[in-house]
């Protein structure tokens, strides 16, 4: 599993959202996280779940929303979409196999059916799912939904050469991926699906893949009738499926959305349709909406916005009630300090936990308890079962013991052992950055050797896991497609992950690998009721050590104060549109 | 623009304007035209007080560490514990930090304040001191010899002054890392420096062709003048008429090129460093610092204030000594 998507989008928003203001720490054990959190989840799946969706309390119908926004989605193509924001927007108007319901008061996700009537059976043999569709459903212009519509967006999203951004696991999962080019290169024929009959459509696999249900939640998943098909101009006037349509599109500026006269709120659990629309607009500069829409004057309450509000702004959150403004919650992303575990011993590791600079790097990178909480798992929040655990000295707090590590390096004899990582010298908050922690290091007896890199280089040098350096190789941060234990641990901690250039740690330990796959392989409840991944993290953190915790990625993004029922959808760090409505329509 | 007192008239009156013979004659009286143009600057009370300011930001970029220690601060040292989790400082002026610290970093911004004047003083004076030299010999050579040394060298100020001198500046710097050993071989402290010279490389490289061509155009006309002919027929050797017979008809001006070319590189270092292609990190410069206040402005003014403040005056008492200068120099200058 490859989960390399929202790295790119996730990276930039947190940067250059340097985010903001909290409500007092809270001391002790608690890592800053919201207090419900640790309310534990039993399901992580529904396949019984049926439409309507269930109201929210008070809401009312009518009025357009304007969501303003300084990034503009590169996408709104379903199989080309990959970023977070796309994912959110396009939930208005395509509905996909799947679909994240968001369950009780911490909204919790829970994958239910969408156009599938179930989560989808797989074959004994783990190479054949089978999702059975919902009938009778129309897209916007009133045709009937098809089987073969399913399976020609499946084949739609094998033209690499066109949707370069798209996900992959299809290719690397469904069967004859390796030979199939897509419709326009290699014809309808493709063993990977099958519509046996007209609410039927199979998936053949190369290799099992259990996370397929979660998959089916991905836009590419979407029905597209080959006839109305346009390629990549099919984007500015697709055929929906949801509540909502595309009214007008106007690529990097804005989108409009209207009703979609044609969807049947019984067959969907998930949406609501209480706004006559949605009018998005994109890049707009970051300060000036926040202002915007904290100071609420005129239409702009019913505006919001869904980067992370920015340090400056902090100080303003605290006139009045314009605290309620502000929405938290989990994100699917998280930050650590990777160091490579095939050249620091693992003595050292621990030493170099004890005497990392956390307090003064959060500061310096303008990391704060509202978006970036100190952190003390490796797994996000956002995924079901997680608890939070903390094992002595790491917990993303603290500036370091030079004492202690000097001590700790003296009984390894590792004194002046040599610590090296690249940083963008460009920038200005990652030469900082870099600046404390050397300071730090060397203070405990490191020698340290930091390498400024341009930042137009600084990913392809730390993305090479084989780089001559032993720490802060890429990932650094990581966000799972799905909330699943399963997007963890496999993708990050196995040997495999070092081929795939995901591995945090560059970890090669068979008895490992084996844990980790003897903890994917069991159902979800069954790892969910034991606590399997969470337990597997805390291990892999006590025994191995890869890397250290230093923040969860949260949301804190700005609403008006005429918008209704604004909450985060902890899949994705973006705020919940589908249940959005205004106060005074 | 007058700037200079009524008073300063000493001198004057016997050079009617344009007379160069005349002015000649004056010299002769026993005062030479520096010696005139000095008593006409002392007497100007801007060039006295913009000379002090100059020298006392002088003073400040040599005594920076002297400063820093005396005040007990350091560039270097983060001082998280001084600001609060969003990055603001949580104290303003105090005995141990004279400006306060910086925001999100918490590092002093008094040493930093001092310690920026250095490159901003260095890389102006370097600058200008070689493109007034290297400026002057090319003038000098072009103007004198003619011929094809003169062809040569006004093709190349020509060309000097149609490069894009900003892109050249954000171009050389890698080149020169890849010449120092390629940048993944550099300390960071390394990598700074090269900026610094890379800076004083192409601020004095493209500063000298203006020059070059104005020394020219006035060697030009000196050289057909009697002092020079007459020395020719003696026999005088080559580079004794130059320096000894024209560099001195031509202080002028070169003093007045100089002190305007100061100011212009103070504000270049700046200007470069705010972009993102002069200074970078861990050196401190006031650029740099201005890059970095303007997102803070609201929420901290004085570390805004601080750099824009010290280069404004700076500046402009340089532009303003630079123009009591030219007018001390300038023979047509009446009061």
């Amino acid at each position: 599993m490859q989960v390399k998507r929202i790295t790119a989008v996730a990276v930039t928003v947190l940067l250059a959202v340097a985010a903001c203001g909290s409500p007092s720490s809270k001391g002790g054990g608690d890592n800053g996280s919201d207090g419900p959190a640790n309310t534990t989840q039993t399901k992580v799946m529904d396949a019984a779940a049926k439409g309507p969706a269930a109201d929210v309390e008070g809401f009312k119908k009518g009025g357009t929303a304007t969501i303003l926004s300084d990034v503009t989605p590169s996408t709104f193509d379903p199989t080309d979409t990959y970023y977070v924001d796309g994912f959110q927007i396009q939930k208005l108007y395509f509905r996909a196999l799947t679909q994240y319901r968001l369950d009780g008061p911490d909204h919790k996700p829970v994958l239910v059916p969408d156009l599938a009537e179930d989560l989808g059976t797989v074959s004994d043999d783990k190479l054949k799912w089978t999702f059975k569709l919902k009938q009778g459903i129309k897209y916007s212009d009133g045709s009937p939904v098809k089987a073969e519509d399913f399976a020609y967006s499946i084949k739609r999203s094998f033209a690499s050469d066109i949707f370069t951004d798209g996900p992959t696991y299809q290719r690397q999962y469904f069967k004859g991926a390796d030979k199939y080019k897509g419709p326009w290169a290699s014809g309808d024929n493709f063993e990977g699906v099958e519509t046996p009959d007209d609410h039927t459509l199979v998936i053949n696999l190369s290799k099992p893949f259990p996370d397929m249900p979660f998959f089916g939640a991905f836009t590419l998943f979407t029905p597209i009738p080959k006839a109305k098909d346009t390629k990549d101009a099919y984007q500015s006037k697709p055929l929906a499926t949801g509540p909502y349509m595309v009214g007008s599109y106007n690529p990097g500026a804005e989108l409009k959305l209207v009703k979609n006269p044609n969807w049947d709120p019984n067959t969907d659990a998930v949406r609501h349709q209480y706004l006559d629309g949605y009018h998005f607009r994109f890049g707009l500069d970051t300060l000036k909406i926040q202002r915007q829409i904290l100071s609420s004057t005129g239409p702009d309450a019913s505006s919001l916005t869904y980067s992370n509000i920015d340090a400056t702004l902090v100080p303003e959150l605290n006139q009045g009630n314009k605290k309620d403004q502000l929405i938290q919650g989990p994100t699917p992303c998280d930050r650590m300090v990777p160091m490579d575990t095939r050249k620091i011993p693992l003595e050292v590791r621990k030493a170099i936990a004890a005497a990392y600079p956390y307090d003064t790097e959060r500061k310096v990178a303008g990391w704060t308890s509202l978006a970036e909480p100190p952190a003390s798992t490796y797994m996000s929040p956002s995924v079901p079962g997680w608890e939070n655990y903390e094992l002595p000295g790491l917990n993303g707090k603290g500036d370091g013991d030079p004492v202690k590590a000097k001590q700790m390096l003296k009984d390894a004899g590792k004194e002046n052992f040599e610590l090296s990582w690249y940083y963008s010298n460009d920038a200005k908050i990652a030469t900082q950055r870099s600046q404390v922690r050397q300071q730090a290091l060397e203070k405990a007896g490191f020698k340290v050797k930091a390498i400024g890199v341009p930042t137009a280089k600084i990913r392809e040098v730390t993305g090479d896991q084989n780089a001559p350096v032993n720490m802060f190789k890429s990932p650094v941060g990581w966000c799972s497609d799905w909330p699943s234990g399963s997007s963890w641990a496999p993708v990050l901690f196995r040997s495999d992950a070092i081929k795939l250039g995901n591995s945090v740690g560059q970890l090669e330990d068979k008895a490992l690998d084996a844990e980790i796959d003897k903890v994917n392989n069991m159902s979800p409840e069954e790892a969910l009721k034991t606590k399997a991944w969470i337990n597997l993290d805390k291990k892999i953190m006590q025994d191995y050590l890869p890397a250290l915790p230093v923040y969860q990625s949260r949301s804190a993004f700005l609403v008006g104060t005429n918008i209704g029922h604004p909450i985060n959808d902890p899949t994705q760090g973006m705020p919940e549109f589908t249940s959005l409505f205004l106060k005074q329509p | 623009m007058s700037i200079g007192s009524p008073g300063s008239t000493v001198g004057v009156e016997d050079h009617p304007a344009s007379a160069e013979p005349e002015r000649a004659k004056g010299v002769a009286h026993g005062k030479s035209p520096t010696r005139i143009a000095m008593d006409r600057l002392r007497k100007d009370k801007v060039a006295i007080v913009c000379a002090s300011i100059v020298l006392f930001f002088v003073l400040i970029a040599i005594f920076a560490p002297l400063l820093a220690k005396l005040e007990g601060g350091n560039i270097a040292d983060f001082n998280p514990k001084l600001i609060d989790e969003f990055g603001f400082p949580t104290i303003g002026v105090t005995p141990d930090h004279w400006f306060g610290v910086e925001p999100r970093t918490g590092r002093d911004n008094f040493a930093r304040w001092v310690f920026g004047a250095r490159p901003s003083l260095q890389v102006a004076f370097t600058a200008t001191v070689f493109g007034t030299v290297v400026g002057v010999v090319m003038g000098l050579m072009a103007g004198f010899l003619g011929g094809w040394v003169d062809r040569v060298i006004s093709w190349v100020i020509d060309f000097v002054l149609s490069l894009p001198y900003l892109l050249f500046a954000i171009a050389l710097v890698p080149i020169v890392e890849s010449w120092r050993g390629g940048s993944m071989n550099l300390t960071p402290e390394q990598q700074s420096s090269t900026r610094f010279f890379v800076l004083i490389f192409v601020l004095s490289f493209f500063g000298w062709a203006g020059l070059a061509r104005i020394i020219r155009g006035e060697v030009l006309s000196l050289r057909e003048r009697e002092f020079v002919l007459a020395a020719k027929a003696i026999g005088v050797s080559t580079p004794r008429i130059l320096f000894r017979e024209l560099l001195p008809n031509l202080v002028a001006p070169i003093v007045i090129s100089a002190s305007l070319a100061l100011p212009a590189y103070v504000t270049a270092e700046a200007g470069l460093s705010f972009l993102g292609v002069g200074l970078i990190e861990p050196t401190p410069s006031w650029g740099q610092t201005i890059a970095t206040a303007t997102n803070w402005f609201q929420a901290d003014p004085i570390y805004l204030w601080l750099p824009v403040g010290a280069i404004t005056i700076l500046v402009l008492s340089l532009a303003l000594l630079g123009d009591s200068i030219r007018d001390a120099f300038d023979p047509k200058t009446r009061r």
